[in-house]
């Protein structure tokens, strides 16, 4: 059970990439924190940070209120689940498991009690004896997991465990992790560049781009309340659609198109100004009645997903996606309205891309 | 099965011609030869197993045999020891590593006999002068008894051979994947508990390589034996090679040669297959 704290931590490698820059992040005992981003974001950089596998450049991080900038990895008390699982090829999956606690000191019949509790949790008894080479990916995950739940330590930390997974075994995964965090209660940090995963297991997500975090926020808030247009874009499939234009009066004006803004949605003292719109695809549907926010718009592409359409359009020069419900009969190449709910419209400043609240 | 065409067997061919005219057929002409009484210039007449019987009362050839036999064990655990600790200091994050790299390679790059040489103005000059200055009887006779010339020769052998075998053990240090060293110190592995779990085990299939070659390199030496001690003193640092030449082309009896080259080859081919085998099954594959 832990407390982490990283202030301003900076990772500047040795032909002067700055891959992760003043990084502040407070972890509560408990949270499964998630952090989010394109490849290359420095994600793995700051877990590697916080394990001691890679030295802190700038910065300090600490877990309870003591500094582990100098603290050897073997010395923090952590466990981690590489991408590639990192199993020891020449032991079995039970000396796998073993192997931390061996290296304790710890009895015998104590390691077995742990490694075999792990196993059943974990559904690998039937495979204690086997070598990793000779198991699936999944259960070779599965084995990782192990390999980090019997130890008992303060901190998980996961590096993409599930994205050699094909898709059906990564949900299930998915799951099975949200399910043992729930009973361990262990305090954890996961790095994903999957937007699905990051949505689905963190109580809180951390964003990131360019070694920058970009927002911090419980999944809710950052699906509801992006910072920026990045974040906006970024958490959520299909993304958020964006559309350049203009504030006048009470209209968001793209071209030909006026689209009618709520009162209650309209940010103060826009007027004549230039903004960036964002609106989700189930912003963007249909709807019996028609009024000022609807629009007539060509479908390019109509995909039936079962009991929604998601249809793809484009407006203004803008091509964009919407949802609209299955009981209606859309084909490509027809002209269709579509409802545009601007009371759901997000707001961003064109020139700094943040969010206009 | 694939059918064997006559182009399969067109291709093959010169290599099976080749094969069979400089080992094959010498082979067995060699075999052949051992039953004989042959001496270089007369065919002789055939003996049976008389040279065999022989060569096992042979107390020279017996000497030099153990002194062979000796003189590899020391030198395999030695080379493959200094070899893999000389991989392991240049794979590790140091500033000079490629030179040191070049530096230990080269002794490779002399040739036996030249080497011998060095070394043997390096123990007979060089450890004299030392010696005298700091007043060490012992650095003063090197080379001038067996054990000296022993210990000489394993000197001389690992100096050669250990950047050489480094080599190969770095090709196996730098393939091992990064993440199980990091997720054995994770795990709380210490830096010695690490090699001792991790390392080790994985660098066994190197103990194959190395081992055979260190192992056929340092049972079938010549040259240097013969420049740094040349046999002596009093033949007590004869090796097997040198022995069975001067057995051929200093005493003339080619016959008998012959029988204990097999012998030597029976030995080399049983050590190094046991070997081979026995490595083998403590390999790990990834
Ligand atoms: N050992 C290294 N040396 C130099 N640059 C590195 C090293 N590791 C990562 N980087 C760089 O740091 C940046 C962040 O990398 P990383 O943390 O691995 O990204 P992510 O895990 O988010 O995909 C990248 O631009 C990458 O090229
Ligand atoms: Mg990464």
């Amino acid at each position: 059970m832990a407390k982490l704290l990283m202030d301003q931590l900076t990772k500047t490698y040795d032909n002067k990439v700055t891959a992760v820059e003043n990084f502040n992040l407070t972890v509560e005992d408990e949270e499964f924190i998630v952090f989010v981003g394109p490849s290359g974001c420095g994600k793995s950089t700051t877990l590697r940070m916080i394990a001691g596998l890679e030295d802190i450049s700038s910065g300090t991080f600490s877990i309870d209120g003591k500094k582990m900038n100098e603290v050897q990895p073997k010395d923090r008390d952590i466990a981690m689940v590489f991408q590639n699982y990192a199993l020891y090829p020449h032991m079995t999956v039970y000396e796998n498991m073993a192997f931390s606690l061996k290296l304790k000191g710890m009895p015998k019949a104590e390691i077995k009690d742990r490694v075999r509790n792990a196993a059943e949790i974990l559904g690998l008894m039937d495979y204690l004896n086997r070598k990793p080479k000779a198991l699936s990916g999944g259960q070779r995950q599965r084995v990782a997991l192990g390999r980090a739940i019997v130890r008992d330590a303060k901190l998980f930390l996961m590096d993409e465990p599930l994205s050699n997974l094909d898709s059906k075994l990564r949900v299930q995964m998915r799951t099975e992790i949200s399910k043992l965090h729930q009973r361990l209660k262990t305090t954890t940090i996961y790095v994903t560049h999957d937007q699905t995963e990051a949505m689905t297991m963190a109580t809180r997500i951390v964003i990131m781009k360019d070694g920058v975090i970009q927002q911090v926020g419980t999944p809710k808030e950052v699906y509801d309340q992006p910072d920026n247009v990045f974040v906006a874009g970024f958490i959520g499939s299909p993304a958020m659609n964006f559309f350049n234009g203009r504030i006048e009066g009470n209209y968001f004006v793209m071209g030909q198109t006026k689209l009618l803004i709520p009162d209650s949605a309209l940010p103060e003292g826009l007027d004549n100004q230039e903004v960036i719109i964002g609106l989700r695809p189930e912003h963007i549907t249909h709807k019996p009645v028609k009024d000022e926010s609807t629009v007539e718009v060509n479908l390019d592409v109509v995909e039936l997903m079962g009991s929604e359409y998601m249809v793809y359009a484009t407006l203004e020069g803008h091509s964009f996606v919407g949802r609209v419900d299955a009981n209606l009969d859309l084909a490509a190449g027809t002209v269709f309205p579509m409802a545009f709910e601007m009371d759901k419209a997000r707001f961003f400043d064109p020139t700094t891309e943040k969010r206009i609240k | 099965m694939r059918t064997k065409d006559f182009a399969y067997w067109l291709f093959l061919a010169p290599v099976l011609i080749a094969l069979t005219l400089v080992v094959i057929v010498p082979m067995l002409l060699g075999v052949y030869y051992s039953f004989t009484s042959w001496n270089g210039i007369t065919t002789g007449e055939f003996v049976g197993f008389q040279n065999y019987i022989d060569l096992f009362k042979d107390e020279r050839f017996l000497a030099s045999l153990w002194f062979t036999t000796k003189f590899s064990v020391i030198s395999v655990i030695l080379i493959n020891f200094i070899g893999l600790s000389l991989a392991l200091i240049v794979t590790s994050r140091i500033k000079t590593s490629n030179l040191l790299r070049t530096t230990f390679f080269m002794p490779n790059l002399i040739g036996g006999l030249i080497l011998g040489f060095i070394w043997q103005f390096i123990f007979i000059k060089v450890f004299a002068s030392v010696g005298e200055m700091v007043g060490m009887e012992s650095l003063q006779v090197w080379l001038s008894t067996t054990e000296t010339g022993f210990w000489g020769l394993v000197i001389l052998m690992s100096w050669q051979m250990a950047g050489y075998i480094m080599v190969i053990y770095i090709a196996y240090l730098q393939g091992l994947p990064k993440e199980l060293l990091e997720a054995s110190e994770i795990d709380g592995a210490s830096s010695f508990q690490r090699f001792r779990y991790i390392v080790f085990p994985l660098v066994a299939p190197a103990f194959t390589v190395s081992m055979f070659l260190t192992l056929s390199n340092t049972f079938k030496l010549y040259d240097q034996n013969l420049s740094l001690t040349g046999g002596g003193p009093y033949n007590s640092t004869e090796m097997v090679a040198m022995e069975i030449f001067n057995t051929a082309f200093v005493q003339n009896t080619f016959a008998y040669a012959q029988a204990k080259a097999i012998i030597f080859f029976v030995i080399v081919a049983i050590v190094a297959l046991f070997q081979v085998y026995w490595n083998k099954r403590r390999e790990v594959e990834m």
